[in-house]
């Protein structure tokens, strides 16, 4: 606790709006993804979370080299888990702190956020663990989950269709594949781009 | 005369911490047309005309569409009915958060300073308060470019994906992170990185009218649990 306020008190107040601006991206893109991959079940439960997984890596390694901090990674997911709670769904806040806290792990070196590997790690390492929205309802919360299912309104075919991809071994593993992939390749994606054009901008 | 009209900030903040728990404990999520009935009626106190009108009438589409999925199984190919069920639950929070986050920033901040929140904390409440309308804004900026340049039509967007992506992150993330460094100034400019104590022009004590306000949002959740739980 300590060594994160030591930490925090070094960031300057374009750090913070830095970091507060490109999370809510992140998290607008991961919420509309999630949100027009509901027209078909395979869609949502399968590819949804590769998709976004994919499309905020350039994103995230953008914001983690713009600052070049620790705990921004954290600050991201608890800003997310935040958002699930709000939602409803409050076994999430505790958990992305948790992936937070492990993605951090991943860039603690110093110099790990000019490291374009390690951050592709990080995200990767986070995109695998971003499935926990769908497993741990289903591994853990079961009763939690399936009250908010129904009180929000999800039709039971909907509810049948999760039980079938989270509960059999083939798609889990698909599923965690896919979505770890994509977001390996995401991260592909932001190097291009950071070298292409935010160097080039001098924005690093 | 509308500033006058408009609650302290930390009656909107309770007002919005009592539909949160309304909304959450409740069980019926067609009852919850009561909570927004209520928020309807705060917004119009607060002589948020424009506000109560413009949710009005998206309210109505939700409701239409709420009774043709229930008596006549209306499915959509595109907005699943999950969406229609959770945007008519919320409806009462996003009411009372456009409310809350639409507040003049400097109102917002004396009152966080005043509670001493630190002052990180403060500049990222504010900026996440400001996120949609600015982005809205810079992403319309983004599209009209690319019309200008023939990139949005549907042909080009299926065949290039990937450089379709690239021409709308690109732009948009740099001006992302030119609004940051422009916020920063601004906020540096004013003091935020003066450790000392601040004050402000904005600083508005709450009334009586407003402590009945409070008082009414208390009594008005209570009474729609009590209400909703001998319901069901």
């Amino acid at each position: 606790m300590e060594e994160f306020m030591k930490e925090i008190k070094k960031w300057s107040v374009k750090d913070v709006i830095t970091t507060v601006l490109l999370s809510a991206v992140l998290i607008v893109i991961q919420l509309l993804v999630n949100m027009v991959c509901m027209v078909n079940d395979f869609v949502s439960m399968v590819l949804s979370v590769g998709i976004a997984a994919f499309l905020c890596a350039p994103v995230y390694m953008l914001m983690v080299s713009r600052i070049g901090k620790r705990f921004v990674t954290l600050i991201y997911m608890t800003l997310l888990g935040a958002i699930f709670f709000l939602m409803g769904n409050w076994f999430l806040l505790p958990y992305f702190i948790v992936v937070g806290f492990l993605c951090e792990a991943i860039l603690w070196k110093q110099g790990s956020c000019d490291h374009s590997n390690r951050m592709t790690a990080s995200w990767t390492v986070a995109s695998f663990l971003y499935n926990g929205i769908n497993l741990l309802p289903i591994w853990f919360f079961w009763d939690t989950y399936y009250d908010f299912a129904i009180s929000s309104g999800m039709e039971q075919s909907y509810i049948e269709s999760y039980v079938r991809y989270y509960t059999a071994y083939s798609w889990i593993a698909f599923i965690l594949l896919f979505t770890t992939l994509m977001g390996f390749l995401g991260c592909m994606l932001g190097r291009h781009l950071i070298h292409r054009h935010f160097k080039k901008a001098g924005v690093l | 005369m509308r500033a006058d009209a408009s609650f302290a900030v930390p009656v909107k903040l309770w007002a919005l911490l009592c539909v949160f728990v309304g909304v959450n404990l409740g069980n019926d999520v067609l009852l919850t047309c009561i909570m927004t009935g209520w928020a309807f009626l705060y917004l119009l106190l607060q002589q948020h005309f424009r506000l109560a009108a413009s949710y009005g009438c998206f309210y109505l589409v939700l409701a239409l569409l709420l009774y043709g999925i229930r008596f006549h199984g209306l499915h959509m190919p595109i907005f699943s009915e999950f969406y229609v069920l959770m945007f008519w639950k919320l409806s009462p929070i996003f009411m009372m958060s456009w409310d809350l986050i639409t507040t003049p920033p400097g109102m917002l901040s004396a009152f966080f300073t005043r509670i001493h929140m630190p002052t990180s904390v403060i500049l990222g409440l504010l900026v996440l308060f400001r996120f949609f309308p600015t982005m809205r804004a810079e992403l319309r900026s983004v599209g009209r470019s690319m019309k200008n340049r023939g990139l949005t039509r549907t042909g080009q967007l299926l065949a290039h994906p990937i450089r379709s992506m690239e021409y709308v992150m690109t732009p948009f993330l740099l001006r992302t992170l030119q609004l940051a460094d422009q916020l920063s100034v601004s906020a540096v400019a004013r003091g935020a990185e003066h450790p000392g104590a601040r004050g402000s022009y904005y600083e508005k004590k709450i009334k009586l009218r407003e402590y009945i306000v409070a008082a009414a949002w208390t009594l008005a959740t209570t009474s729609y649990l009590i209400l909703e739980r001998g319901m069901i």
